[in-house]
C-alpha cells in the first residue's frame, strides 16, 4: 500500500476510530477517578472485564442482547464501584492526606483488588476463554467493510463518551465534578458536596468501564486476565490528554487509537509498541502536563 | 437348638469378619497422584482442558474401583494438585514439595512447555518419573532423558516441513505468513519458513506481531492486496479469534487458511461459529478412528461431564499421559524405577493409538492437522490416519 493509499483507506479509518472510540470510554472511568480524587484505578481494566462476563452471562443465561444488557451491566459495575469507594477509599479521602498518600495508597489498594478480582473471577468461572456470536453480519459501505458488532461498538462507545462529556459540559452536577477536578478547594469553599461528587465519580467511572466491557465481549474472545493491556492503555491516554482533564483524554484516545492502525500500516505490527511508547515519551518530554494542557492542579 | 445357636453366632461371627475385612479394603491407602495447574494468572485460561481430563480420569478409574498397582490390587485416586499461579518457578517449588513433603506416590504433568522444562531438574534430582502431555519445543529434545517424556507430535520441527508439504499436496504456491511473537509460534516460524523455501513457496506477507495485538486491520488488508493460495496464522487462541474475525469483515479469500492453536478447542468455535468452517489447525487426535480404542468412550464421557468437547490436542495429550502412567503402574506397581524403565521401553496403547518413546519423545503418533468441516474436527493430513479429505475454504 502507498502512503496514499493508507491516508484515504476507510477500512483503516474505521479501524482507528473504533480503537480510539473503545480507548476513550476506557479512560473516561480511569480519568474521573482520578481527576476528582487522585486515585490511581490499576484495577480498572479489570471491571472492563467484569462487564464482559456480565454481558455473556446474561446472553447466554437469560437471553439478553448484549447491547441492552449494557444498562444493567452499567448499574452492576456502578453499584461495585459506590460500594468499593465506601468500603475502601471514603475514609482515605476523609482523612484530608497528602495527594501522594493518596496516589500511593490507591495504588497498592487497587492492585490487591485487581488480583482479588481477576482471580475470584477464575475460581469462579474457570478461566476458559469464552466469546459468542453477536451482530455478526457484515455491512459494507463503499470500500469499507464493517461487522455489525465493530459498528454498534464504535456508536455505543461514542454515544456514551458524548453523554459524559455534555453531562460535564451543561448538568449543573456536571459543572460541580469538573470544578472538583479542576479546583478542589474553591469548589469545596462553594459548597460543593465533594463526598457525593466522589461517590457519582466512581459510580460513572466503573459503570463505563463496564459498558466497554460489554462492547469488548461482543468482538474478542476474553478470559478473566484481560484486563492489564486496558488499564495501560488507559493510563497513556489519560496521561498523554493530561492527568484528571476529561476532554484532553478523549482527543488522545483518538490519537492513540490512529498512531496503533495508520503506524502499524506504515511500520510493522510488531513495531506497535515501539511506536506507541516512543511517541508517549516524546510527547512527554515536549507536553509534560499532557497534550491539552490543564489549567490547574491540587 | 444348641447347634440352632450355634450357627447363628458362627454366622454372625462370619458376618463380622467380612465387614471387618471389607472396611479394611475401604480403607486401602489411596494413591495420592500430585501436580501443579495454573488455575490463576495469565495462563490459566489456557489450562481447564487439561485440568477437567485429570478429574474426569481420576473418577473413571475410581469408578473402576481404583488405580490398579499390580498383583490385581486397586487402590483409589486421591489427588493433591496446587495453584503455580502461572509461574514455573513456582511450579518448580511445588514439584519439590510434592515430592518431599506430601510424598506423593505419582507425579502428573503441568499446563505448558516452560513449565514441564522447568521442573525437569526436579524430576532428576529426586529421580522421580513424570509424563509430559503439553508441551511442544524442540527444547525439549535436548533434555536429559530419564525422567520425563513428551506425548505429543506437534513439535515445531516437524510442523514446519508437514504443513508445508500439506499445502504444496493442495495447490499452494504462495502463502502469506504472519505470527504472534510468544516462543512457540515463533519457533513454528523459524522451522517453517526454510521448508517454505525448499518447496519454492512464494512468501507474499511475513509479518510478526505483539501478544496484545487488538486490531489485525492493517495486518489483514496487506494479505487481501497480496492474494496468497494461503494464510499461515502461527497464533495463540485470543489472537485465533481476532484473526477469524477479521479475516472474515475484511473477506480474506485464501482456500488454504491455517491457525496455529485455538480451534482445536470449543471456545474458538463458539465465537466464530459456521465462518470456522475450514480453518486448518494442530491436532492428531479424533474420536471417531475405530482402531484408537477408547477415544470416543473418552470423548463421550468428557461430553457428559462437562457439556463441551474436549480439546483435541490437550485433552488429548492429558488424557494420553494418564494413560501412560496407569499402564506403566498395572504392570510394575509403585516402584519408581521399574515405572521409569517400563515407559522409557515399553508400547502403551492410548486413545490416539501406541506410543513408544525414543528418549523423551514420543515417536509413532504422526505429525498431523484438523479442519474444521461442518461444525466438528476431523484429521485430514497426513492421509494414512485421516477421516476426512481436505476442502479449501470457502468465503467466510
Amino acid at each position: 500500500m502507498t502512503l496514499l493509499d493508507i491516508l484515504l483507506s476507510g477500512q483503516l479509518l474505521f479501524s482507528a476510530l473504533l480503537l480510539g472510540s473503545l480507548y476513550a470510554l476506557v479512560a473516561l472511568g480511569l480519568n474521573l477517578v482520578y481527576g476528582t480524587m487522585r486515585l490511581l484505578n490499576v484495577a480498572h481494566g479489570d471491571f472492563v472485564m467484569v462487564g464482559a462476563y456480565a454481558a455473556y452471562g446474561l446472553l447466554t443465561l437469560l437471553g439478553w442482547s448484549p447491547l441492552w444488557a449494557a444498562g444493567l451491566v452499567a448499574v452492576i459495575c456502578a453499584l461495585a464501584g459506590l460500594c468499593i469507594y465506601e468500603l475502601l477509599f471514603r475514609s482515605l479521602l476523609s482523612a484530608q492526606s497528602s495527594v501522594t498518600r493518596i496516589e500511593s495508597n490507591s495504588l497498592l489498594l487497587f492492585f490487591g483488588l485487581s488480583v482479588i478480582v481477576q482471580n475470584t473471577m477464575a475460581l469462579s468461572v474457570t478461566a476458559t476463554p469464552r466469546g459468542y456470536q453477536y451482530l455478526d453480519e457484515i455491512y459494507r459501505l463503499g470500500g469499507v467493510a464493517m461487522t455489525g458488532n465493530r459498528l454498534a461498538a464504535l456508536v455505543v462507545a461514542l454515544v456514551a463518551c458524548g453523554a459524559v462529556g455534555l453531562f460535564l459540559r451543561f448538568n449543573v452536577f456536571g459543572l460541580a465534578l469538573r470544578a472538583v477536578i479542576e479546583r478542589p478547594d474553591a469548589a469545596r469553599v462553594v459548597g460543593v458536596n465533594i463526598e457525593l461528587v466522589h461517590r457519582v465519580s466512581f459510580c460513572i467511572g466503573f459503570a463505563t468501564a463496564g459498558i466497554a466491557g460489554v462492547l469488548v465481549s461482543m468482538m474478542q474472545e476474553f478470559s478473566p486476565f484481560i484486563g492489564f493491556p486496558f488499564t495501560i492503555s488507559a493510563f497513556i491516554v489519560v496521561i498523554l490528554g493530561g492527568l484528571g482533564n476529561i476532554f484532553g483524554g478523549f482527543i488522545a484516545a483518538f490519537l492513540l487509537g490512529a498512531l496503533e492502525t495508520y503506524g502499524v500500516a506504515l511500520t510493522s505490527p510488531n513495531l506497535s509498541s515501539v511506536l506507541l511508547y516512543g511517541v508517549f515519551v516524546m510527547a512527554l518530554v515536549l507536553f509534560p502536563q499532557g497534550l491539552v494542557a490543564h489549567r490547574a492542579t491540587r | 437348638m444348641r447347634t440352632y445357636v450355634g450357627n447363628w453366632v458362627y454366622a454372625a461371627a462370619l458376618a463380622a469378619s467380612l465387614a471387618v475385612m471389607g472396611s479394611v479394603q475401604a480403607k486401602e491407602p489411596p494413591v495420592r497422584i500430585g501436580f501443579s495447574m495454573a488455575q490463576t494468572g495469565m495462563l490459566a485460561q489456557a489450562t481447564p482442558s487439561q485440568l477437567n481430563t485429570y478429574m474426569l480420569w481420576k473418577d473413571v478409574v475410581n469408578a473402576r474401583g481404583g488405580l490398579d498397582i499390580g498383583g490385581g490390587k486397586r487402590r483409589p485416586i486421591e489427588f493433591v494438585h496446587y495453584d503455580d499461579q502461572s509461574r514455573p518457578d513456582e511450579a518448580v517449588r511445588i514439584y519439590e514439595k510434592l515430592i518431599t513433603d506430601d510424598k506423593v506416590d505419582l507425579l502428573l504433568a503441568p499446563w505448558g512447555t516452560p513449565f514441564h522444562i522447568a521442573v525437569a531438574p526436579v524430576l532428576e534430582k529426586y529421580k522421580f518419573p513424570m509424563v509430559g502431555n503439553t508441551a511442544a519445543s524442540v527444547a525439549v529434545r535436548r533434555m536429559k532423558p530419564g525422567y520425563i517424556w513428551f506425548t505429543t507430535s506437534a513439535i515445531p520441527d516437524k510442523i514446519g516441513p508437514a504443513l508445508t508439504a500439506m499445502a504444496t499436496s493442495n495447490g499452494v504456491k504462495s502463502v502469506a505468513v504472519i505470527n504472534n511473537v510468544l516462543p512457540y509460534t515463533k519457533e513454528l516460524k523459524t522451522f517453517l519458513m526454510p521448508a517454505l523455501k525448499a518447496a519454492h513457496v512464494e512468501v507474499k506477507v511475513d509479518e510478526e506481531y505483539p501478544p496484545d495485538i487488538k486490531d489485525m486491520t492493517s495486518l489483514l488488508t496487506r494479505i487481501v492486496q497480496a492474494k496468497p493460495d494461503a494464510v499461515l496464522a502461527l497464533a495463540y487462541p485470543s489472537d485465533s479469534v481476532l484473526y477469524a474475525k477479521q479475516a472474515r469483515e475484511l473477506n480474506v479469500q485464501a482456500g488454504f487458511q491455517f491457525v496455529a492453536i485455538g480451534p482445536s478447542d470449543v471456545p474458538f468455535r463458539k465465537a466464530i461459529g459456521d465462518a470456522a468452517n475450514g480453518i486448518v489447525t494442530i491436532g492428531h487426535w479424533v474420536p471417531t478412528r475405530p482402531e484408537w480404542k477408547g477415544a470416543k468412550e473418552f470423548y463421550d464421557r468428557y461430553v457428559k461431564r462437562y457439556h463441551v468437547e474436549p480439546d483435541f490436542l490437550n485433552s488429548d495429550l492429558a488424557w494420553m499421559s494418564c494413560q501412560i502412567l496407569e499402564q506403566a503402574v498395572a504392570k510394575v506397581g509403585l516402584d519408581k524405577a521399574k515405572i521409569r524403565d517400563t515407559i522409557a521401553h515399553d508400547t502403551f496403547d492410548t486413545i490416539n493409538g501406541k506410543v513408544k518413546f525414543d528418549g523423551v519423545q514420543n515417536i509413532i503418533t504422526p505429525t498431523a492437522f484438523l479442519q474444521i468441516q461442518h461444525g466438528k474436527l476431523q484429521l485430514v493430513w497426513p492421509k494414512s490416519i485421516a477421516t476426512s479429505q481436505f476442502e479449501p475454504k470457502k468465503g467466510w
